[in-house]
């Protein structure tokens, strides 16, 4: 019987348009939206001429200064920084309103910057920020670890913003390009809508909730045999989904994922479960119209990828700043940084705990649902 | 003497201070087309959940086959065909595959599961649609695949709650000798409508409902002879004087004389030659009429005189 519902369960899931047009499609626009708009950027940024910028020094920051003097003495640099005190910060602004800089970076506890126009010199001194932001952070966790490593994080940061290709610091085979994270997210947002299918699968075998659940309810077959196996149907199904959501990315894309890819697999098809576990819980909570549910449920995940970065690339870093937990319990965020760490470090530590923290939520996920799930007979239908 | 298939006693559902089922009996026995006719809202819907286990009610027991009823009890279930009300497929899956997935859950093997799917197919004539998808065929057909869905894996009792809403003649028409069929091939039948005409057609026994209660059981015919009205006579006329109606009204047999206008409606109780009668009088104060009719009494004027309400809805 359980491979009979299997079966079809599968069968059924695989005949979904909204699955084709949600979890395959659309996120296979986005990608090749963010590679277009914004994974080249990186790289043709040493194509550009060099970009002027005054720094407007308001605190010390000596990996900032090291960075900022290498990229100077580089060869054919990308940005020419001039450093100000904040007494001379009149000076800097006076080069930005004549357009001998594209732009003033104020060196305050957090990198800002003030630009004339929006424009590619904007684009770059702004990714230049957030590139920096992002990586201090990686590579001040390396020095705590090592502390008489401070030159060589420097020269690292330096040649990474620089475009040199090799980071002494960061394990070979790693992608250090900022933008890979935007495609991180984007697979965190196609295990996250899996919930969709788990979801109808949940409301089709309600009998409160649907008429499919109340014949379903009617038959000879347990309510447990079921639900497993529709979720196994679910997982599966979704599995397939980030299975090809990562070989677009790489292979159609030629998004440099690093040079774990088994393991990027793994962590796709394991991200799914808990995607799958969410539309569950979803599906199972409420009396509300699959319709209503539906739309919870991409809110939800949507709101997820916005707080790991999918719209705007600093969101972890500054949700890492201010409310670290959200991080350590955001679905998206452990999964874009289980990639992330996977192409970052080649010890498994953080890795582990990711991964480890995403079969958590996906159980509790689960558990809840099959709570919710276990009536056989309502009060109301 | 036959067997009691499903027992039903002192069935009470609330909801909140809504009573749906108020202290319900209900027996039903082997081989029965078993009619539950009621106005929207009237509780037949909740009683069939009842039955099937879905819905909790208040107090009361059920029985089916001899067995107390329960979400688990798998063996009475499997001896069960349901077709609700709203139609419950899979819009991803062929006609073909939905009835097949149904089926699959009563029955184990495949060859007799392949067999039984075609034996549906069949006896619902969906074999020129075997792979179309549901959103593909009309009204009718997509309530026929409903039914096939319910009956495929041969129940003995089957439960069919409004299978005719919202389905063109022909296709109702399919769908009741469709159901006398399943009857004549051994299965009970528990069939709820509020078209009487259909419970008419087809029940063999009806229990008629309202607010929750039952308030009249039997075959029609013995529903029918519960009320004292054997006959009603229509007339269109354009004018009808008071006095005129007034000496209708007064005619041996006759206990009601209404005039809307258009139509004297004449209701009798008993007798033999009414019709003459009226048509007489009318004569004798020289007026002229359009159409006449007769109409023996309907299960809508069964409902009529308990309740004091038509049993359908004027949109109906």
């Amino acid at each position: 019987m359980f491979l009979h519902e299997l079966f079809y369960q599968i069968k059924c899931s695989l005949k979904t348009k909204e699955l084709y047009i949600w979890i395959i499609l659309f996120p296979a626009f986005l990608g090749i939206v963010f590679k277009a708009a914004l994974y080249d950027i990186y790289n043709r940024q040493t194509k550009f001429e060099t970009v002027p910028a005054a720094v407007v020094t308001v605190r010390d920051d000596p990996i900032f200064s090291q960075v900022t003097k290498g990229i100077n003495e580089s060869e054919d640099p990308m940005f020419s920084f001039t450093f100000f005190s904040a007494d001379e910060e009149q000076k800097a602004l006076e080069l930005l309103d004549s357009e001998e800089v594209g732009g003033v970076i104020y060196l305050e506890d957090e990198l800002s910057m003030k630009v004339k126009y929006d424009g590619m010199k904007a684009t770059m001194l702004k990714t230049f920020i957030e590139t920096y932001t992002f990586q201090e952070t990686i590579i001040k966790d390396a020095v705590m670890k090592d502390p008489l490593g401070y030159q060589k994080v420097a020269d690292a940061l330096t040649e990474d913003i620089s475009t040199v290709t090799e980071v002494p610091l960061i394990p070979e085979g790693t992608n250090t390009n900022y933008m890979t994270q935007y495609f991180y997210n984007l697979l965190a947002m196609v295990a996250l809508f899996g919930s969709m299918t788990g979801l109808r699968k949940t409301v089709e075998s309600q009998a409160n909730l649907s008429a499919l659940g109340a014949r379903r309810s009617c038959s000879p077959v347990k309510k447990s045999v079921t639900t497993v196996a529709g979720l196994t149907a679910n997982f599966i199904v979704q599995s397939l989904c980030m299975v090809f959501s990562v070989t677009f990315i790489r292979f159609v894309l030629k998004v440099d994922l690093g040079d774990k890819l088994p393991m990027i697999y793994l962590t796709a098809v394991i991200s799914g479960l808990l995607g799958v576990c969410l539309g569950f819980l979803i599906g199972s909570a409420g009396t509300f119209s699959e319709d209503s549910k539906e739309g919870i449920s991409t809110v939800v995940s949507l709101l997820m990828c916005f707080l790991s970065g999918l719209m705007a690339g600093d969101m972890r870093i500054k949700i890492e700043d201010r409310i670290p937990i959200i991080n350590r319990i955001n679905p998206s965020a452990l999964i874009s940084d289980c990639f992330f760490s996977l192409n970052m470090f080649s010890d498994y530590s953080r890795y582990i705990t990711d991964i480890v923290s995403i079969l958590i939520i996906s159980f509790i996920f689960a558990l809840i649902g099959f709570v919710l799930t276990r009536r056989r007979k309502y009060a109301s239908l | 003497m036959e067997n009691t298939i499903v027992k039903i006693e002192g069935l009470v559902k609330r909801y909140s201070e809504l009573i749906a089922l108020d202290h319900l009996d209900l027996e039903i026995k082997e081989g029965e087309v078993f009619g539950l006719l009621g106005p929207n809202g009237s509780g037949k819907t909740t009683t069939i959940n009842c039955l099937l286990s879905l819905l909790s009610f208040d107090k009361g027991s059920i029985e089916i086959f001899g067995r107390k009823m329960s979400p688990t009890a798998y063996d009475i279930k499997r001896d069960i065909g349901v077709i609700m009300q709203n139609v419950a497929v899979y819009e991803e899956l062929s006609v073909y595959d939905n009835i097949d997935y149904f089926c699959g859950l009563y029955v184990k093997d495949k060859a007799v599961r392949k067999q039984y799917v075609e034996d549906a197919v069949k006896f619902v004539g969906l074999e020129e649609f075997l792979k179309f998808k549901p959103k593909k065929l009309s009204g009718g057909l997509f309530r026929r695949l409903n039914i096939a869905c319910g009956i495929a894996h041969k129940p003995r009792l089957i439960i069919l709650d409004e299978p005719t809403v919202a389905v063109d003649p022909q296709s109702r028409n399919k769908i009741l000798e469709g159901i006398e069929e399943l009857n004549r091939n051994g299965a009970t039948i528990i069939y709820t409508s509020h078209y009487m005409e259909e419970v008419e057609q087809i029940c063999t026994r009806i229990a008629i409902m309202d607010k929750g209660k039952k308030i009249a059981e039997g075959t029609k015919d013995e529903l029918k002879r519960t009320i004292k009205n054997t006959e009603t006579v229509t007339i269109e006329i354009l004018s009808l004087p008071e006095k005129v109606r007034e000496e209708t009204g007064s005619l041996p047999h006759v206990y009601s004389a209404e005039y809307d206008g258009a139509r004297l409606t004449v209701r009798c109780s008993g007798g033999k030659h009414n019709l003459i009668r009226i048509l007489e009088v009318l004569q004798k104060n020289e007026l002229s009429f359009g159409r006449v009719y007769t109409e023996l009494p309907t299960l809508n004027d069964v409902f009529l005189e308990i309740t004091g309400k038509a049993l359908r809805d004027k949109e109906d």
